[in-house]
């Protein structure tokens, strides 16, 4: 889950040099779309289906009008332009959708639970998640690495000049990768739906999650962010099952319990300082 | 006392040894060549004299002192004053304003938090000293990113001789300039010889065999040689390896003066 | 020429004059409210000078020093929760709560600004967020305080002062706000100010001429950090209430943003980015209301686009703005 986003975002952050926040926008976004053409075609899995160009197209044009006059300035400016865009992004879902939060429905054979383990039920729909997003990892790898497109992102990460002189149209291989990001946050918030709520806002803990799992990575690289992912993922979920008990032998339980969560949250980001500490430029900085 | 003695430096990247057991010394107040072809190792052996590069095994002195764990800016304060290979100037900032850093940087108070800076006549009559040492005086209004190519050498030259260094670590201060200031900079260099020893990484090779007292010659990470502009000239080793007969010859044309 | 010399200086500094206006209008600002009987709008005023001075502080390592510190909200929180957590203990005097903050946030700033400033670039943006981010669950999850509801607390006793008399908060306010912008002016003026934003421009030729710039940008770091905590102080003792809403990263963003609109890396331009970005918030909803009552709510819808066409269009903010028109005006 948090890899398909941050895999997004590390396309636009890392491979384009770009830093954008309102990638947590696009999440909601994707959400959104699939409740609203979930609850407007009767059928979920047309509501995904249909859910996912739009998403794509989102980004195209998010980037035609905004993003692309961007590029060259510097971070600060583009974090404050993105902030604004997260802004009218929630707003707007918040006019167009009211402000209470959406629940979306799973289809039956969706919403069951398997058992893998004795004794332990597993819903379907994780599984599902995991499975989308391992696929997901598997065609970045494959596109990144495999395909010309690839080659040709790479070249235009590592040098944008060269890669127009050799005639390259960089302008609309940026379009396309932007909207590749969009698509990945789209489906990443097609998925999140249905575990948790659809509502405004709901896009900004991620977006910082997974910047942290960029970061911790190493900016700009696809392997480093999965990697990542499932570091993060492991210490946040450790934190959150094994804090309250650790904390509850040492003090009263009310107290225990209240703490816990909240040191658990702080746990992740005690992990990346750590990391950033030790290796200024994250795990797997991409070379060059 | 040698002012610089280097002593079996090593680094290497990965399988690429981009210094291999070097020994160096520049003595007091000569001005010592390296040169060799790209990729020699000329500017690693520099950053690691300079500090901004850990060599892997061996020994760094400055005046008799074991310099090797100290950090770059410690070791700009024992006496080592450095230009790049590419130009390092403050850029937004004017020319007599990057003269004034140098000279705050000089005088130890560059944490004074309370006087403003800019009423303080003798920061300015120093920093207008700073760049008048490299006929940069009336140039002080403009900002270094509006100075031309070579004017900008000129200045980063003059922010190196501001802290008044014992040795000079030049990474080819004449590559890309003009020749008028490329005049200007070899009479500047020729100009310090006695004041601060000169270590001078040039691809010039005129101005190399005209200004250097000696040589050093790199290839692939090793010295291969070192010598008088004379002695080089003839090495056999240095012939094959590097300059070549033609090359050798136009060289060594341009030493009769000296 | 006398007349030129340190210009990257009286660059950051050529607006000096409308600080000491603004701050001026600020002082008598009151009497205003006062005459046309609108009190609602000292309140805002104080938010303005709060937000502010944290902004100004912010600004010395942002604008002055190049570092963009997107958790400098935490801060403001741990002086608003130095009030706090001393008032709950015991200790009521307001001059013992801002030596605490200052020493708080001191401590922290040079802790943090050390293990950060390792970093640079989007990687120091990102750190200071997770600091932040970690000091706001800290306080989240100290139920003892309140954790996620925050504490109520009462105003400090700034004897002889009793800020529950009218205007004395207010002018509290500004007298720090005013010490603030002094001690400021100074800071930029002198050698330090003057190597802080050398190492901008090149950290590595700072360091060629002998400075550590690390020992330059963890001061500057550490004086934003602790003007943060005085803001913080202030913003306690205003909203009398401390929760880690204040230091929630938006507020970072918005901090970010008052610099922007006003002109990084000038002295009068947070100032004049916090009047403008309080009063958009107080105007906006309003205007909306007029036309459409259903959305005033709603009026970041206006305002993220007006930020994104800012960053796009107009260089420099409000600052710029007035310093071209002084310029197109010979």
């Amino acid at each position: 889950m948090l890899f398909l986003i941050a895999a997004g975002l590390t396309l636009v952050l890392g491979i384009m040099d770009f830093v954008f926040l309102a990638h947590g926008s696009q999440v909601m976004i994707g959400a959104y779309a699939a409740t609203a053409l979930t609850a407007w075609t009767g059928n979920f899995y047309l509501g995904v289906a249909l859910a996912i160009p739009l998403t794509f197209v989102f980004g195209l044009l998010l980037e035609t009008l905004i993003i692309r006059h961007l590029y060259h300035r510097d971070h600060m400016e583009q974090v404050l332009a993105s902030f604004g865009l997260i802004l009218f992004f929630n707003e707007l879902v918040r006019i167009g959708f009211g402000p209470a939060a959406l629940f979306s429905n799973l289809p039956p054979m969706l919403s069951g639970a398997v058992t893998i383990f004795p004794d332990a039920p597993y819903p379907v729909f994780r599984l599902v998640v995991i499975g989308v997003g391992l696929l997901a990892a598997v065609m970045i790898w494959l596109l990144v690495t495999r395909t010309r497109l690839g080659a040709l992102v790479r070249a235009g990460a590592s040098n944008r000049t060269m890669a127009a002189a050799l005639g390259v149209n960089i302008a609309l291989l940026q379009r396309f990768v932007f909207a590749i990001g969009a698509c990945l946050a789209g489906i990443a918030g097609m998925m999140l739906g249905p575990i948790t709520t659809v509502e405004s806002g709901m896009g900004e803990p991620l977006l910082i999650l997974s910047l942290v799992v960029i970061i911790i990575g190493g900016v700009g690289s696809v392997q480093g962010a999965f990697i990542a992912a499932i570091m993060v993922g492991l210490v946040d979920t450790t934190g959150r099952v094994l804090l309250p008990h650790l904390l509850r032998s040492v003090m009263d339980q009310a107290t225990a319990d209240g703490a816990g969560p909240a040191l658990a949250s702080m746990l992740v980001y005690i992990f990346m300082s750590v990391v950033l500490v030790v290796r200024p430029r994250g795990l797997f900085p991409p070379k060059g | 006392m040698a002012v610089l003695e280097l002593q079996g430096l090593e680094k290497s990247f990965g399988a690429l040894v981009a210094t291999s057991a070097v020994d160096l010394t520049v003595e007091p107040g000569e001005i010592h060549a390296l040169i060799g072809p790209n990729g020699a190792g000329k500017t690693t052996l520099i950053s690691q004299i300079y500090g901004s590069l850990a060599p892997d095994r061996g020994r760094i002195l400055l005046k008799g002192e074991d310099i090797t764990r100290l950090a770059a800016h410690q070791r700009v304060r024992k006496g080592i004053g450095r230009s790049f290979q590419i130009t390092t100037v403050l850029m937004d900032f004017t020319a007599a304003d990057n003269a004034a850093v140098a000279v705050i940087a000089r005088q130890d108070n560059a944490f004074g938090m309370i006087r403003p800076a800019a009423s303080d006549d003798g920061l300015r009559e120093a920093a207008m000293a700073v760049l008048a040492r490299v006929g940069l005086a009336k140039r002080g209004p403009i900002k270094a990113s509006d100075l031309s190519h070579g004017e900008r050498r000129l200045l980063e030259l003059g922010l190196a001789l501001a802290a008044q260094p014992g040795l000079l670590l030049l990474d080819e201060p004449m590559a890309g300039t003009g020749p008028e200031e490329t005049a200007r900079m070899a009479e500047i260099i020729a100009s310090l010889k006695g004041e601060a020893a000169i270590l001078l990484i040039e691809h010039d090779m005129d101005a190399v065999f005209r200004l250097a007292d000696r040589i050093t010659v790199m290839v692939e990470g090793a010295v291969i040689a070192t010598g008088t502009p004379a002695e080089i000239s003839a090495n056999a080793a240095v012939q094959e390896a590097y300059l070549g007969d033609l090359s050798l010859e136009e060289s060594s044309s341009g030493e009769d003066g000296s | 020429m006398p007349g030129v010399f340190l210009t990257a200086i009286r660059d950051g500094v050529k607006q000096h004059r409308l600080l000491w206006l603004l701050l001026g209008l600020l002082g008598l600002f009151p009497i205003v409210t006062s005459v046309a009987d609108l009190p609602f709008w000292n309140d805002v005023a104080m938010r303005i000078m709060i937000l502010g001075m944290a902004a100004m502080g912010l600004n010395l390592i942002l604008g002055f020093g190049g570092l963009v510190s997107f958790g400098h909200a935490a801060f403001i929180g741990l002086g608003a929760y130095a009030v706090g957590i001393s008032q709950f203990h015991g200790i009521d005097s307001g001059w013992l709560h801002t030596l605490i903050a200052l020493g708080l946030t001191g401590v922290l700033g040079l802790v943090i600004g050390f293990l950060s400033l390792r970093t640079s670039g989007l990687y120091f943006i990102m750190i200071t967020l997770a600091f932040a981010q970690m000091l706001y669950f800290f306080f989240v999850s100290l139920e003892g305080y309140g954790g996620d509801d925050g504490m109520i607390l009462d105003r400090a006793e700034f004897a002889p002062f009793d800020l529950y008399e009218p205007l004395r908060l207010y002018y509290l306010i500004w007298v720090s706000l005013a010490l603030v912008s002094l001690m400021l002016m100074m800071v930029i003026q002198s050698r330090f100010g003057l190597v802080l934003q050398a190492t901008r421009s090149n950290a590595g030729r700072v360091e060629a001429m002998g400075l550590n710039p690390l020992r330059f940008r963890i001061t500057g770091f550490v004086l934003s950090a602790m003007i943060g905590g005085l803001a913080g102080v202030m913003f306690a003792n205003w909203q009398e209430y401390a929760s880690p809403a204040i230091m929630h990263w938006s507020r970072s963003g918005e901090l970010l943003i008052i610099i922007v609109i006003g002109g990084m890396g000038t002295l009068a331009g947070p100032l004049l980015g916090a009047i403008g970005f309080l009063l958009l918030e107080e105007f906006l909803p309003e205007i909306i209301g007029h036309i459409a009552p259903q959305y005033a709510e709603n009026w970041m819808i206006i305002f993220g686009p007006m930020l994104v066409l800012l960053v796009l269009f107009v260089r420099g903010g409000l600052m710029g703005l007035i310093t071209s028109r002084f310029r197109g005006g010979g």
